[in-house]
């Protein structure tokens, strides 16, 4: 193989990278350009968890400008049972209004 | 951390505090990816000058580690479970087995032969 001196092959390098546009780079410093070759990761990675759906509770919400009726058996249940126990005087108690009234514990 | 946590509940699956913290984790490196990466792209350059470089390198290790991807743990989407998770299900071994066995995840049937 007849010896080719390094400088022609350094400028069939340099032409060959301006066809192919390409970093003209003979000695292989490292200029981390692999970093920016990488894609992102984030958005596939944080589609991991699937997202929350409509509940009743929020197409009640979203239903209620068209004036349109939705039927929440659960949230009616609880109404009854509520009534039930307000009716036998079992209920909770209300919510207060004002801080509680300092007890001492000082024995 | 409780910053990066969602105001209201955004997750549609198993939820429990552990899977809560991954999905907040997922989010925040979704966020401050772009930023790691050109600090890393700033670390790995040998053609910039040395201290630069060094400062980048302070600067990412000073970022929150929840910004980091190693942080981040497939969990099981029916039982937050951390470990024995099938990645192509996102499920643990056992769920896996459940749900493959009432035929609820499409493509997949016992082998026997």
């Amino acid at each position: 193989m007849a010896a080719v001196p390094r400088a022609r092959l350094l400028d069939l390098m340099k032409v060959q990278c301006q066809i192919f546009s390409t970093t003209y780079n003979p000695d292989g410093i490292r200029t981390g350009n692999k970093i920016l070759r990488q894609r992102l990761r984030g958005p596939t990675l944080a589609k991991y968890y699937p997202p929350r759906g409509p509940t009743i509770n929020t197409l009640e919400k979203e239903f209620k400008p068209w004036n349109l009726e939705t039927i929440n058996e659960q949230e009616e249940d609880r109404q009854e049972h509520l009534a039930g126990v307000r009716s036998r005087g079992k209920g909770a108690p209300k919510k207060k209004r004002t801080a509680p009234a300092a007890t001492d514990k000082k024995r | 951390m409780s910053m990066f946590r969602a105001k209201k509940l955004d997750l549609g699956c198993f939820i429990n505090i552990k899977t809560i913290r991954d999905h907040s984790k997922r989010k925040a490196f979704a966020q401050h990816e772009p930023e790691r990466q050109a600090l890393r792209y700033i670390i790995r350059n040998t053609t910039l000058p040395a201290r630069t470089r060094a400062e980048a390198q302070l600067q990412l290790t000073r970022m929150h580690c929840y910004t980091r991807p190693t942080q981040i743990r497939g969990r099981c989407l029916l039982g937050g479970k951390g470990r024995g998770i099938l990645r192509d299900f996102k499920m643990s071994r056992y769920n896996f087995r459940m749900q493959a066995l009432e035929g609820n995840i499409p493509g997949v049937q016992k082998a026997s032969w």
